[in-house]
């Protein structure tokens, strides 16, 4: 997990100070966690609920990734939960950061790392490709 | 460019990356930062991380910036820097002090400089790059840094407190729009482009760059004498609507709106655009007043621009403006769009050598990822040739052919090229 190069991703994303969690994640399973010490204290109280309305989006995603769904997000209380999805897949980019953010930043950065995970992503599917 | 977090490392890395691009050493050398390196070691040891790399005695350039697009991609994190080696190229670099609290007087001094050391360039056409530093916003006692007040005694203190506050502790608005047309009498017969130094739109604080040295409440300018071509131009994609309004009351310093329609500034707003109550509030105000921009004036000039603050019943305008008439413009993504199309078309060389855009950060805010469909249009555009495109707060340019604009919201292009 440490040289994980997706988690290292997550982690200069939670570096940003209005990321306060952020993931690789699909229907009732987180993929990849930030290698660093783990989300910021504010979400923890959050969490839960947090975790059960993204369960219910990824549903969504599932069904419409394939047609070109790219982006979802909801707002909770003080905080919005944002996913990047991965196309043609089930998977996703999650990040929550709070309601008053300057989200059109954060979106330019959440962009990035999809890009470079998807970087990351390819190459090992043509690794393995290669062995085969 | 570099990302790393580290400023030191950061600064040797963004260096090494853009030098390696040249067969000779350069002849200036711009640089762009977003704030983060404030809290990764300062940005006194991002210079120095630089200079371990950059040969001594090449003019620098550059400022904090809320972001940052060139040839790989946008980025709101990290560092990225354009240079340059030309032999037919004369270069200068000027500076002037205290924008907040002397305007003009920091613009003479600046381009005084400029205009003395190309004097004898034997090339016929100048440009000049301004960086100025931005606004930062005043700390109210009890309440921090606020961009909507609501209660009218702290309201009536800050604009009492407002020219004040900016002669004596040079914070508030950056007077960018001053110190710009200062330079533009001192320097009439060259294409220009300025953009405002920022942090990450929250207006605390902001740092400009020149050679070794980091500075704040200053203008740096890069001067530069050549034979090959120079294209200025600005575009915005904002339209006009319906709706109007005449400011009837202004402040002494002409950058608050007292009264439209002889009646109190915002409460009129309010009703002229058909607003609930509360509608624009502390949380609110940074994404929604970015959809009402309005037209101001200026000697005869239409001044486009963000409304950045409002205190209580009165707004506050980043330029210092005439009373008059007054339109509400719209804006969309695709207008943004549009007026990059637009831009890229002002120009007419077949072969552009680079490009530096001076480029409203509330387009960034705007668009947000969709900022790539921007960038997909910069690479169609220039190809292999670098680019840089900076998103400050307050931008504008200037040509002898087309006089002086300043806006918000805007794109400023210098394309230089054959």
């Amino acid at each position: 997990m440490q040289n994980d190069p997706i988690a290292l991703v997550l982690d200069d994303l939670l570096k940003l100070d209005d990321i306060l969690a952020c993931m690789v994640a699909r229907h009732n399973m987180i993929s990849v966690m930030p290698s660093s010490d783990g989300f910021k204290p504010e979400v923890h109280e959050i969490w839960d609920v947090i975790k059960s309305a993204m369960d219910d989006v990824f549903g969504v995603i599932r069904e419409y990734s394939s047609a070109g769904l790219a982006e979802m997000e909801f707002r909770l209380q003080d905080y919005e939960v944002l996913f990047y999805v991965f196309p043609d897949t089930e998977n996703a980019l999650v990040a929550i950061i709070p309601a008053l953010a300057n989200k059109g930043l954060i979106e330019v950065e959440m962009e990035n790392a999809r890009r470079e995970m998807l970087a990351v992503m390819n190459e090992k599917e043509k690794e393995r490709l290669a062995v085969v | 460019m570099s990302r790393k977090w580290n400023a030191r490392e950061a600064g040797r890395e963004v260096a090494i990356n853009t030098l390696k691009k040249l067969n000779t050493p350069p002849i200036f050398f711009l640089l762009f930062s977003t704030i983060h390196y404030q809290k990764y070691g300062g940005f006194d040891e991002f210079l120095k991380g630089v200079w371990e790399v950059l040969p001594r005695g090449t003019p620098l350039v550059g400022c904090t910036v809320v972001g940052f697009m060139n040839n790989m991609g946008c980025y709101t994190r990290g560092c990225s820097a354009l240079a340059v080696s030309a032999s037919n190229i004369d270069v200068a670099v000027g500076i002037g002090e205290n924008t907040k609290r002397s305007p003009k007087a920091a613009a003479k001094k600046c381009s005084d400089t400029i205009k003395k050391k190309l004097k004898e360039s034997r090339f016929k056409n100048r440009f000049s790059l301004n960086l100025i530093s931005g606004p930062e916003l005043i700390k109210i006692p009890g309440q921090g840094y606020k961009k909507f007040v609501n209660s009218g005694f702290i309201s009536k203190f800050v604009t009492q407190a407002f020219g004040v506050s900016q002669y004596l502790f040079q914070k508030g608005l950056g007077r960018e729009d001053e110190v710009f047309e200062e330079v533009i009498k001192n320097l009439p017969d060259f294409d220009m482009v300025m953009g405002t130094s920022i942090d990450d739109n929250r207006g605390i604080v902001n740092y400009q760059f020149c050679n070794e040295e980091v500075y704040t409440n200053s203008i740096i300018s890069l001067g530069l004498s050549m034979d090959s071509g120079i294209h200025v131009g600005t575009s915005h994609g904002m339209k006009e609507t319906d709706v109007k309004f005449d400011i009837t009351s202004l402040s002494r310093n002409k950058h608050i709106i007292y009264k439209i329609n002889n009646k109190l500034a915002v409460p009129e707003l309010y009703k002229i655009l058909d607003w609930p109550d509360n509608f624009l509030n502390e949380k609110t105000m940074h994404y929604r007043i970015l959809y009402y921009p309005i037209s101001l004036k200026r000697h005869g000039r239409e001044v486009p621009i963000v409304m950045p603050a409002i205190l209580k019943d009165y707004i506050l305008t980043p330029c210092v403006i005439d009373k008059g008439e007054v339109k509400i413009l719209t804006i969309s993504g695709r207008d943004l769009i549009q007026a990059i199309e637009e831009n890229l078309h002002l120009s007419s060389f077949s072969q552009p050598d680079f490009g530096l855009f001076s480029t409203c950060s509330t387009i960034l805010q705007t668009m947000g990822n969709e900022i790539y469909i921007i960038h997909e249009k910069l690479l169609d555009y220039f190809k292999e040739k670098p680019f840089l495109m900076f998103f400050c707060a307050g931008e504008g340019s200037y040509s002898p052919k087309t006089d002086y604009t300043y806006a918000n919201m805007s794109y400023n292009n210098a394309i230089f090229g054959s």
